[in-house]
């Protein structure tokens, strides 16, 4: 018994002495979104490490019904927010996030008056291929109507909390350069992602900000409207 | 301080609407334009405005106050830039303006007009989070600047006599309103001209600025 109880003492100070206070500490940022009237809204969060509008897409989450979001992040600094919303035009914001501390952010979403100039996702498949093992491309069909696409033709695996942005159909100069219509592409690496169609989200903005719904699965594009 | 000062002469004589019979080149009608280009879109089709995401007054009255400043956009795109730069850069993407210059000024002048009593400081918005790059990149624009100041403007002004008269601008004279960009730009008539939205432009009115405040332009976060 005596034994016993000193062998549980012994490993409870060996965990307190390798595990120094607020070493579990994580680097989380976390908020909600909303309207302008304060209604919660659900969608994406997405981050780019480093100053915003880089394109260096790096972790994710899905938004839920009360607007909340939180995202675990390998480590503090500079990135970049963008919040989506089906119906709403989408909001970046260049944020700071201190290692092992929370940042909590509030991020309000303006309605689209037109959803007549919004990017449009034609259709979205999943490809696994025969020839080359443990690769998979997701392919997705894109327009514009005023052709002012730019790099946000975006994926996020929800499972694995990476962002993407899908390689464009032809060679495009700059990141400022308007990006053309058809299809866009993603390879996966099906060892390190998982590859169910159901984790997959897309949202899509051209350069003006114009928005595209959030299409989650089955990855069936509706109409788009007006958020009254 | 003299920044302030400027911004306080805009506002006196942009308080309220542009009064019946304004001269279309005084600074009366150019804040009245600004509001106008603020709030509504030039494309019918396309009702979103700066007003649509920049609702928020709060947000938008240290805008002013805030520039020169590092405009974070795709690489390489992203540098420093004045706020009539920054205003043009936005009014040609959203507003699909092919010559933004006159709706950037507009807009400039109304922006700066709702920032009176702000302390000038380039580079930072009060509230918002300061990004070292971006510092860094407005401390390499003043030592630009002071550069181009000592090979374009030291032979014939002093630095006390021309930072007071830069934040003169915009100005109107004989109903023409002009920005310090369009005159630095080309001045002197002499010299290579540097054109009103390019880097140089920028490095030389944020070392003039910076020479103003001492504040964060100057490289110390």
């Amino acid at each position: 018994m005596i034994h016993t109880v000193l062998s549980v003492s012994f490993a409870l100070w060996l965990v307190t002495q390798t595990f120094p206070p607020g070493a579990d500490a994580a680097t989380v940022i976390a908020g909600i979104v909303r309207t302008q009237s304060g209604q919660p809204l659900s969608g994406l969060v997405l981050l780019e490490k480093g100053e915003i509008h880089n394109n260096r897409w790096d972790r994710g989450t899905l938004v839920d019904a009360s607007g909340r979001f939180r995202i675990e992040l390998a480590e503090g600094g500079q990135y970049g927010l963008h919040a989506y919303s089906s119906g709403y035009i989408y909001k970046p914001n260049a944020v700071k996030v201190e290692s092992d501390k929370t940042l909590e952010v509030e991020v309000v979403l303006v309605p689209e008056p037109t959803r007549a100039n919004d990017p449009v996702i034609k259709r979205v498949e999943f490809v696994t291929s025969e020839t080359r093992k443990g690769k998979a491309t997701i392919r997705m069909e894109v327009t514009d109507p005023n052709g002012d696409l730019g790099p946000q033709v975006l994926a996020l695996n929800a499972a694995t909390g990476r962002a993407f942005a899908m390689a464009p159909p032809r060679w495009v100069w700059t990141l400022k350069s308007n990006y053309p219509d058809g299809v866009y592409q993603l390879e996966v690496d099906t060892s390190k992602a998982l590859t169910d169609p159901r984790d997959w989200h897309f949202v899509v903005a051209d350069h003006k900000c114009n928005t595209t719904d959030v299409l989650s699965f089955p990855h069936e594009p509706k109409p788009p409207r007006v958020i009254r | 301080m003299l920044r302030s000062v400027a911004l306080a002469l805009i506002t006196v004589v942009s308080a309220g609407p542009a009064p019946a019979g304004a001269r279309a080149g005084s600074l009366v009608a150019l804040v009245a334009a600004g509001e106008r280009s603020w709030t509504t879109s030039p494309d019918p089709r396309d009702p979103v405005a700066c007003v649509t995401c920049h609702y928020d007054p709060d947000e938008t009255r240290g805008w002013a106050a805030s520039f020169p400043k590092y405009r974070p956009l795709p690489p390489p795109a992203g540098r420093v830039m004045t706020l009539l730069q920054a205003n043009a850069e936005a009014v040609q993407r959203h507003y699909g303006l092919t010559d933004p210059e006159q709706v950037a000024l507009a807009i400039t002048a109304y922006l700066t007009s709702r920032g009176t009593g702000v302390p000038i400081s380039p580079g930072i918005v009060a509230g918002q989070p300061v990004f070292e790059g971006r510092l860094r990149a407005l401390a390499d624009s003043v030592a630009r600047g002071e550069r181009l100041y000592a090979s374009r403007c030291r032979s014939c002004h002093d630095l006390g006599d021309v930072t007071p008269a830069a934040l003169r601008f915009p100005r109107a004279v004989n109903g023409q309103v002009e920005s310090l960009e369009r005159f630095l730009g080309g001045h002197p008539p002499g010299l290579s001209p540097l054109g009103w939205d390019g880097q140089p432009t920028a490095d030389l009115i944020v070392f003039l600025i910076s020479s103003v405040g001492g504040g964060p332009a100057n490289g110390s976060p």
